[in-house]
């Protein structure tokens, strides 16, 4: 096979976004939703057999939505969300151009897969099972790892990559990381968001607001400290369109991810080697969609000062910083090592 | 490519996580877990293990003595008896409350996959090692419960080593009902036959099941001295009555749900032992030896996720039959 053919294509495969970064310079990012019409008359409407991303939201009403990632990891036991992400990658390589004929033709596709820093053997194996025939090689690597590999940060750097389903942490010592450098917690957008309903429902339990909403407002308003605007929304009390002002509770909500990010972060912090402790603190990057939370980066800071300071980074462009190590990974492998990694 | 300018560090890294995928694919466990790193393990292993029997002859005599005073007591329930034997009573001694009085059903499960991190447990020569079986088999039965309208708290959520202190303390602290730990069998001897156990807190004789014990007990985190403070807890009350419906419930719907699956499947009953994780639990408590590592065949059925589902299945309609009688 002539290279000139092969498109390599870094993944960041998401509990609520999926980002993918190719070799020919296309980036795309979908919401991690499938969905099949319900009923013929859902079809009918629809005129399609399968719905990804914002599309499948936006038409949830008529569809048989899946959303095949929980936890940052593919659910395990359902056929319907294998099949859902199975779709997913299929629509991801025919935004970035893997078609032949007018259909996806993945043939010729190498994939770096991200996927939770505390995945588990068997979580890979059912990824890896359940991609198979999708993509000619695939090679599934921590998320965290990937990061940290496109940024070039591979030596005495922390990442945190807060996702939906999970945050990540990774410490990178200039080789790669094993368990005791990474952790996984389950605590992170997803969480916030469960939490946001909650605290909405308690303060005005006459409105109605659904996790799809409470999630577009946090993605709108969310801060921790102290507010610099007031998150003034619109949902129906009763019926009937009403403002609600949510200020305190998106902060309340943002904040109950603070403590365990703080007491993973210190703790990972201390098992690192005494004379490299201050260069990975002052070293920490912060990615995913979490890192968009306004103040976040301070807050962290401030957490470090009882352990002698540290300087936190966020990234501007968080959503493609996964896909982008990913697709750097890609590259970066040698044809040797692609072939051992055949799918 | 661009192999020939990308500096030594990053193509050491790239080497690294190449040889994880190509393990991944021939189902090897991770680097971190394999031999050489699990034998220093060994030493702390074996120190409970010399311990324990001191203990379990106290925790022994506790209960035999209890269990006599019971006995006792037994025919003075009578109404006529009452006053003078009150008087002999224990000050402290109290009549056993059936549960069945609190028409509550299960609502809250506290799941403890065993092991995890650099404890792997159990593990079979090329296969998966017990701390990713059982942490699977949690998940599974976790997403069971809760379609059902139960609560999971779980004790460990990722492949992390939690010692067993802190598991009945997560668990004392989430105000649960019931607590099931899941566990994998590894025998020395007869490896041949295999089968499913299902364990409640209680003193032991057999020298196997004290060694058992003992090995999973290793990374407890507690001090010989905790541990005859636990012990001295042990009693003859509601949580050890309901920890045995729990388990004689649990044993056997996995008995008959997964020799459908596997005939060769043997009982081997309801057992007491005295694991750390069902003496520090304050609710019922079990432990379930779901399978043995140790069979090669079985080995490699619980290397099939659709087999660990079945396992999650039957814990789950245990759970379910034990949740529907205490109503």
């Amino acid at each position: 096979m002539a290279s000139s053919e092969i498109l390599h294509v870094g993944i960041d495969l998401g509990t609520s976004r999926s980002a993918i970064s190719a070799s020919n310079g296309e980036r795309f990012v979908v919401d991690s939703f499938v969905g099949w019409p319900a009923d013929m008359v859902a079809k009918k409407i629809l005129k399609r057999t399968v719905l990804i991303g914002h599309e499948a939201v936006a038409n949830r009403t008529m569809l048989d939505l899946h959303r095949p990632l929980e936890r940052g990891l593919l659910k395990e036991g359902s056929d319907k969300d294998v099949e859902a992400v199975r779709e997913l990658l299929r629509h991801l390589l025919g935004l970035v151009g893997a078609k032949k004929n007018g259909k996806v033709d993945s043939s010729n596709v190498r994939a770096v897969v991200g996927v939770p820093a505390a995945a588990l053997r068997t979580n890979k194996q059912y990824l890896r099972n359940s991609m198979k025939g999708i993509v000619d090689s695939l090679m599934i690597v921590s998320e965290p790892f990937a990061v940290a590999y496109g940024l070039n940060a591979l030596l005495h750097t922390m990442i945190i990559d807060i996702g939906a389903g999970t945050t990540d942490f990774c410490v990178m010592k200039g080789r790669y990381p094993t368990e005791e450098d990474q952790r996984t917690l389950t605590i992170a957008g997803d969480s916030i968001d469960t939490h946001l309903v909650k605290l909405i429902e308690e303060h005005y339990p006459q409105a109605n607001v659904t996790l799809f909403m409470v999630r577009e407002w946090k993605e709108k308003f969310s801060f921790v400290g102290t507010p610099t605007q007031r998150a003034n929304v619109v949902a129906p009390v009763k019926g009937v369109p009403t403002e609600l002002d949510i200020t305190n509770e998106i902060k309340a909500a943002c904040e109950t991810i603070l403590p365990p990010i703080v007491e993973t972060m210190l703790d990972l912090l201390s098992r690192v080697e005494p004379e490299f402790q201050e260069r990975v603190r002052n070293n920490i990057i912060l990615s995913g969609g979490g890192g968009l939370i306004r103040n976040l980066p301070k807050m962290l800071e401030d957490s470090l000062r009882q352990v002698g300071g540290g300087k936190v980074t966020y990234m501007e462009d968080p959503v493609f910083v996964g896909s982008d190590g990913g697709l750097a990974l890609a590259l970066d492998a040698p044809d040797s090592d692609w072939e051992r990694l055949s799918a | 490519m661009r192999v020939g300018n990308i500096d030594r560090v990053k193509r050491q890294l790239l080497h690294e996580a190449v040889s994880d995928n190509v393990d991944t694919i021939r189902g090897l466990p991770p680097r971190r877990m394999r031999r050489l790193e699990r034998t220093k393990g060994a030493w702390f292993r074996t120190t409970p293990l010399l311990l324990l029997p001191l203990t379990l002859l106290g925790a022994s005599y506790i209960v035999v003595s209890e269990s006599r005073g019971l006995a006792v007591a037994r025919p003075v329930q009578k109404p006529t008896a009452r006053p003078r034997n009150l008087a002999t009573a224990l000050p402290d001694s109290f009549e056993p409350v059936k549960a069945a009085a609190f028409p509550l059903a299960v609502k809250r499960v506290v799941l403890d996959a065993g092991h995890g991190g650099k404890d792997a447990g159990a593990s079979s020569a090329s296969l998966l090692s017990e701390k990713e079986i059982t942490l699977d088999i949690e998940r599974r039965l976790r997403l069971l419960l809760e379609h059902n309208g139960f609560e999971v708290v779980a004790t460990r959520t990722d492949d992390r080593l939690i010692p067993l202190r802190d598991r009945a303390r997560i668990a004392n602290s989430s105000d649960s009902d019931i607590f099931i730990s899941i566990h994998v069998n590894s025998l020395r001897s007869h490896t041949i036959s295999h089968g499913v156990e299902t364990y409640y807190l209680g003193p032991t004789k057999d020298p196997v099941l004290t060694q058992l014990a003992a090995e999973e007990n290793g990374t407890s985190g507690y001090s010989i001295a905790d541990l005859r403070k636990l012990l001295e807890r042990v009693y003859a009350d509601v949580r050890r009555d309901e920890s045995r419906r729990l388990a004689a419930t649990v044993q056997q719907q996995l008995y008959s749900d997964l020799r459908a699956v596997d005939p060769g499947l043997e009982n081997w009953g309801v057992k007491r032992a005295p694991f750390i994780v069902l003496v520090a639990t304050d609710m019922p408590a079990v432990l379930a030896e779901v399978g043995c590592l140790s069979n090669e065949r079985e080995a490699a059925m619980l290397n099939e996720p659709h087999y660990r589902q079945q396992i999650a299945q039957a814990l789950f309609r245990g759970i379910f039959e034990y949740s529907k009688k205490g109503t």
